[in-house]
């Protein structure tokens, strides 16, 4: 019977719909624990800091769908956020200029990650990972490990509004990743590409035989991934105000947790962004919560992990069940 | 292939056929012995003399606790999937031991076998949640990394702990290779791994689990044992790491993840499983070591340091593919 009730609901929007219901339990405990957690303040802060994992996790969902990965996030986003800075110097009247490079470096790193699982036929870790050295090495390196004159600049005032600066009353940050979802969704679900890379993810060489480009759109997805951890260093110093070293490293967990929290299928071909949004929102509420619990790093990182598991478990009943 | 060709083709010479398997394993020797050759010119112009005892003895000490990783890593990747909980088992067997360890036979013996114990224990909990579980490795081992992370952490909240100097001696001499003696063990464990019943079986559900299971192999099973393997082996990287620092550190093991499956894809172990060998995880462990201590001479910026790491990794895979499918394409 229970079968028959969740035909109405296909099991991508359940997934996203579980990942919302428990972001909204989530503030409905802090709200217990320390009241006011779940005031419009705070509601706005916690998804502002979410949204920084959500624009991760979307270029995260692209690979993802398509049975990839990107370890290379964390020095992409590290290395977009410093050279930022280096370039804009803090002035609003670089910001362009300092903006087009810094998503065209993403966009390029991912690139190259794409060439080389689509054509070099590496593995993505392997390629990803590799990368994400690489980044490392030559962000430390060029900045002299951040110690070099323009490295101390702030953002430019523009990039940091485009952060705080409040619309009705909501920080604009929120606004741009509402427009985001929208568009990645728009692109994943109603578009060309997006059927393509749905396809791919389901099975790579029958699409090849019904005519998908999948080299092509493997590039693709790897370069917008770049372009979306670029997007998001860039956005995180126009939030922190100045660029810092290892700023990237906990989003690579954290937005491939979002991902299979919302429900998107780590071998590939099923989920939505709207779903890794949603588990980027209750990831970053879950943080909160235990952080107003006052629970020690190490536990946070204990049920951090417990609670992937018994997702993962709960949605591969469910999938045995289907 | 059409019957036709199939029939004209000619047998290879045996020869060409060792070459042929062994592709991965003659790369990173001849990579090794490249990295040696180059560490010696870069010692050479610095020190006027050529590496002697204490430089060999410091690289296989600095490289015990990855090519303990790495093999372990290589049986995961075997069976198709990955460990990536690796650094987090290092982490934790590494804060007990530097917490635990006294200095006397008895505790040295006892809490050796209780951490190798411990390190089996969470490898089993990865392999029931992969094997039984039948969840993605990549995920469940990420997910479990953070939760080993954390339980380091609560074992050993600041870098410290001590390890009584004769268990650093009897791991690790600082005056002599002798650690080479646990390699050579491993070699030999390996090789009789690779023949015995559950070596056969751990190829077989790399190649092809369906086939496997078809005949006959017990794919759970094997996956359980691979997963538990790869947290002994971790498990001793732990105990070398912390023998090596003659103190624990619940953060140390964190780089191994990645490290680790730098050794493994360096020695040719290819990660879509089934083909590989822990030998050439444990020269790709090496190689890795190798590269640090050349940037060290060649007067490089350490602050570059990943990123010839990265550049290496890159141009051994891309090499590797290139050759296998030229030797290939010649058959």
């Amino acid at each position: 019977m229970a079968r028959f009730s969740r035909v109405h609901l296909g099991r991508d929007r359940r997934r996203t719909l579980y990942a919302l219901i428990a972001a909204i339990l989530l503030f409905v405990v802090g709200e217990f624990v320390h009241p006011g957690f779940a005031g419009l303040d705070s509601v706005e802060a916690i998804l502002t800091i979410a949204s920084f994992v959500g624009l991760v996790a979307a270029g995260q969902t692209f690979v993802v769908l398509i049975g990839g990965i990107d370890l290379s996030v964390p020095w992409v986003l590290n290395g977009a956020a410093i050279l930022l800075v280096i370039l804009s110097l803090g002035e609003d009247g670089r910001a362009l200029y300092a903006l087009l490079l810094t998503l065209g470096m993403g966009a390029g790193i991912g690139l190259l990650n794409g060439v080389g699982v689509a054509f070099l036929e590496v593995p993505a870790v392997v390629i990803t990972l590799a990368m994400n050295g690489i980044m490392e090495g030559l962000t430390l390196g060029l900045s002299g490990g951040l110690t070099c004159a323009a490295c101390a600049s702030y953002a430019p005032p523009v990039v940091q509004r485009a952060v705080h600066e409040p619309i009705f009353g909501v920080p604009a940050e929120l606004f741009l990743w509402l427009a985001v979802i929208v568009i990645v969704s728009f692109v994943l679900g109603r578009t060309r590409f997006g059927r393509h890379t749905y396809a791919i993810g389901n099975n790579a060489r029958a699409s090849y035989l019904a005519g998908v480009g999948v080299r092509f759109t493997t590039v693709l997805l790897y370069a917008l991934s770049g372009l979306f951890s670029a997007l998001a260093g860039i956005l995180l110093v126009g939030f922190g105000g100045q660029a810092s070293l290892g700023m990237g490293t906990p989003y690579l967990f954290q937005s491939i947790a979002a991902v299979v929290i919302g429900g998107v299928y780590i071998l590939g071909g099923r989920g939505s962004y709207l779903g890794a949004a949603a588990g980027a929102a209750s990831l970053t509420a879950l943080v909160s919560v235990l952080l107003a619990m006052n629970m020690p790093d190490y536990g946070r990182s204990i049920i951090y992990g417990v609670v992937i598991l018994v997702l993962l478990l709960l949605y591969g009943r469910e999938e045995g069940e289907g | 292939m059409p019957p036709e060709l199939a029939a004209r083709r000619e047998r290879r010479p045996f020869t060409a056929h060792l070459v042929g398997q062994n592709i991965g394993l003659l790369l990173v020797f001849a990579l090794l012995a490249a990295a040696v050759l180059l560490y010696c010119v870069f010692f050479w112009i610095r020190q006027q003399s050529l590496p002697g005892n204490f430089e060999l003895t410091s690289t296989v000490n600095n490289t015990m606790p990855l090519a303990m990783a790495a093999i372990g890593q290589t049986i995961v990747v075997l069976t198709r999937g990955l460990d990536l909980s690796v650094g987090g088992i290092i982490d934790l067997t590494n804060a007990l031991a530097a917490v635990q360890i006294q200095d006397n036979a008895g505790s040295m013996l006892a809490w050796t076998a209780v951490v190798l114990l411990v390190g089996a224990a969470l490898g089993l909990v990865n392999g029931l949640l992969v094997g039984v579980g039948r969840l993605q490795p990549i995920v469940v081992t990420l997910a479990t990394l953070s939760i080993f992370q954390g339980l380091a952490i609560r074992v050993l909240p600041q870098p410290g702990g001590a390890i009584p100097p004769s268990y650093t001696a009897a791991l690790v001499d600082p005056n002599n290779p002798w650690a080479l003696l646990y390699l050579g063990l491993c070699v030999l464990l390996w090789l009789a791994f690779r023949r015995s019943a559950l070596g056969v079986a751990i190829f077989a559900i790399g190649n092809d689990e369906g086939a496997a299971r078809a005949n006959g192999i017990k794919v759970v099973q094997g996956k359980v044992i691979a997963y538990t393997l790869s947290g002994v082996f971790a498990a001793a990287g732990g105990l070398f790491l912390a023998a090596t620092a003659t103190a624990g550190d619940a953060t140390s093991g964190n780089g191994f993840t990645l490290s680790s499956i730098v050794a493994v894809v360096l020695g040719g172990v290819n990660l879509f499983g089934g083909r590989g060998s822990a030998v050439g995880a444990i020269a790709g462990a090496f190689v890795t070591t190798m590269i640090v201590n050349i940037l060290f001479f060649s007067e490089i910026d350490p602050l570059y340091q990943s990123f010839y790491e990265g550049l290496f990794l890159i141009i051994a895979v891309v090499v590797g593919a290139v050759l296998g499918r030229l030797l290939r394409r010649r058959r």
